[in-house]
């Protein structure tokens, strides 16, 4: 299962679209997602958007790695705010990409690696 | 944040997506499926104009372009309705119309209106889900005609419902607790219900919150 934490529902449409095939589970809002993440089997990739409805997605972050059952759980960051260019690095996170110039093929290489 | 970086966030979202969208059609397999991405194409470009033009009014307000007229608040909506479906259609979301107002015509401008019924109804839209379906009530309130849409969002932050409270929006502001709408729809609706010298507010829920314009009636009759 890949979580999506995205709260624009045309960003929403575009990945169903994309991401035919694979499982997805959409949330809005960073609480409901960790709410909803199983610790037998989490899953087994988060796209994070950073701007959510209620915590930010580094809030989000933040509290996943603080279970150990979801510590490693490849994490890769879309968003429209521009980051730094070591955001992936200094967060642990797999990748993060920049909506405004993010490929349909850089997602589709870190869902076909890590789901 | 800066009014004028809310603004080109707000004004980035559409972009990004319709870019994301043209490069995807690479990874369609039949023909309906890249037809189904032009029209989301289309429909988002259509959003962003929108957004446009609505900020372009915004500066032109002051030269009084903008009369105002005896509108049917009903063709308003349904106007606004032809122009959003398919966006909703798209992002899994329902749009109705529930009209229990008389068939009265309310003193506005027809543009303007139009403009503030659809900010509501993108607000709705974001703060929507597949099991709550976005409506827009019209009703008589004396003598006065309401326009309100409901959304199923988080609460707003007191500042702004303060704001919107005492009448004006004064600059789009970021709504930490909800960045689908950075504050630019209220912030457009606003201006334009001022001008209009039309009531703008809000009615907070436990899970959401309605906006609403409150117009006057015309003392002419409708003819429809």
């Amino acid at each position: 299962m890949i979580f999506v934490l995205e709260d624009d529902c045309g960003w929403e449409s575009y990945y169903r679209r994309l991401l035919k095939g694979q499982e997805l589970a959409f949330f809005h809002d960073g609480i409901a997602a960790i709410a909803a993440m199983d610790f037998d089997e989490p899953p087994r990739l988060v796209i994070l958007d950073v701007l959510l409805t209620g915590p930010t997605g580094f809030a989000v972050l933040n509290e996943m790695r603080s279970y150990p059952q979801l510590m490693d759980v490849p994490v890769v960051i879309v968003s429209s705010v521009s980051l730094p260019d070591d955001i992936a690095e200094k967060y642990g996170v797999v990748a993060a990409f920049d909506k405004g110039s993010m490929r349909p093929s850089d997602l589709l290489e870190i869902v076909g690696r890590y789901a | 944040m800066e009014s004028e970086v809310v603004v080109a966030h707000e004004l980035k979202a559409p972009l990004s997506l319709m870019r994301q969208l043209a490069l995807s059609l690479d990874y369609e397999e039949s023909l309906e499926g890249a037809r189904e991405v032009g029209k989301q194409i289309v429909a988002t470009s259509d959003r962003a104009i929108r957004q446009v033009n609505d900020l372009t009014k915004i500066a032109r307000l002051d030269e009084a372009l903008f009369e105002m007229e005896p509108v049917n608040p009903r063709a308003v909506c349904d106007e606004v309705v032809n122009e959003l479906w398919q966006w909703f259609k798209f992002n899994r979301r329902e749009l109705s119309i529930d009209y229990r107002n008389k068939r009265r015509l309310a003193v506005a401008n027809t543009q303007l209106l139009h403009s503030v019924v659809y900010n509501f109804c993108l607000n709705a839209m974001n703060y929507g889900g597949e099991e709550l379906p976005s409506e827009i009530a019209v009703y008589d309130r004396g003598a006065k005609i309401r326009i309100e849409v409901r959304d199923f969002g988080p609460t707003i932050p007191t500042k702004i419902w303060r704001e919107i409270k005492d009448g004006f929006v004064k600059k789009p502001v970021a709504t930490p607790m909800r960045p689908g709408s950075s504050g630019l729809g209220l912030y457009i609706a606003s201006r334009f219900s001022s001008y209009m010298h039309s009531d703008f507010g809000l009615i907070r829920h436990r899970d959401g919150t309605s906006f609403y314009i409150d117009l006057p009636v015309s003392g002419q009759l409708s003819f429809l």
